[in-house]
């Protein structure tokens, strides 16, 4: 694996596509509440 | 590099789904711009193309209270939980070089102002009008429901104002955002935004530019080793 080789994965994701780990802590919005972790507005 | 690559090199598609009243759309459409701006010179070639997304069907059409007395109400969550989530989203635009106004934002349904992409997007403008959109709902108080408030923006792109008027109050392209939220809904994709890079791989989330920046290159890179 190179250095700048994304790291992914595909297990258990239910979309065709190879899902890029990135920040698991990125925000999202799912439905009319935007996912904001507890630990990141204390 | 194969002699024949420069002919058949494309642009690299970049599909996001995302809605309009969406916080962290706005932040990682920042982010993936520093991600592409990151590269330099080395940037490859990106043809984007936003789809709709409508985060919450059951809004009113027209709430006339706060963002934060609707969320507070319809989620059940103490008004003070809801305006600190609300000051740390403000944080993080900013951080993002956005200005977030919670308290100018006139909570709506989004599906109108999804119309008005669609119909950029055939003037070449979907880009431009989605961030029009954008500052329009969470910099400016804007109205992204109402007819008469989306044509000024589509004069301010240069889009005549009797075509939009048509095309929204007609529903001209209300069958191309249902087919954008039914396609996110084939593709699994349960939050917003959604990025699908060269049709390959997904980004969930308002990802850090650095993020957006690797899977470019990766991609780039991929496509030189198979034009090789």
């Amino acid at each position: 694996m190179s250095e700048r080789t994304v790291e992914s994965t595909d297990a258990a994701t239910p979309t065709p596509f190879t899902m890029v780990t990135g920040d698991p802590a990125a925000m999202v919005c799912d439905g009319d509440v935007c996912d904001i972790p507890t630990a990141a507005v204390e | 590099m194969h002699p024949f690559a420069y002919f058949v090199t494309s642009p690299i598609k970049i599909d996001i789904w995302s809605d309009i009243a969406c916080p962290w759309c706005y932040i990682g459409k920042r982010h993936l711009e520093g991600g592409i701006a990151a590269l330099g010179a080395d940037a490859p070639d990106v043809e984007i193309e936003y789809h709709s997304y409508e985060l919450s069907p059951d809004t009113p059409l027209d709430f006339e209270g706060s963002t934060v007395e609707y969320l507070s109400k319809a989620k059940g969550m103490p008004v003070e939980r809801v305006e600190q989530m609300m000051q740390h989203v403000t944080n993080v635009a900013a951080n993002a070089g956005l200005e977030y106004h919670f308290d100018k934002v006139a909570h709506t349904k989004t599906l109108k102002g999804h119309e008005l992409l669609h119909l950029a997007k055939a003037h070449g403008k979907q880009g431009e009008m989605k961030e029009r959109l954008l500052r329009a709902y969470f910099t400016e108080g804007g109205r992204v429901n109402r007819i008469d408030e989306l044509i000024g923006w589509a004069v301010e792109l240069g889009i005549d104002a009797d075509e939009a008027r048509e095309a929204l109050e007609s529903g001209r392209y209300a069958a191309d955002v249902q087919a954008d939220i039914a396609q996110a809904r084939a593709y699994g994709i349960q939050g917003v935004p959604f990025f699908v890079i060269d049709g390959k791989y997904g980004i969930s989330g308002a990802q850090p530019a650095e993020v957006f920046s690797q899977v470019l290159t990766q991609v780039a890179e991929e496509r030189d080793g198979a034009a090789a």
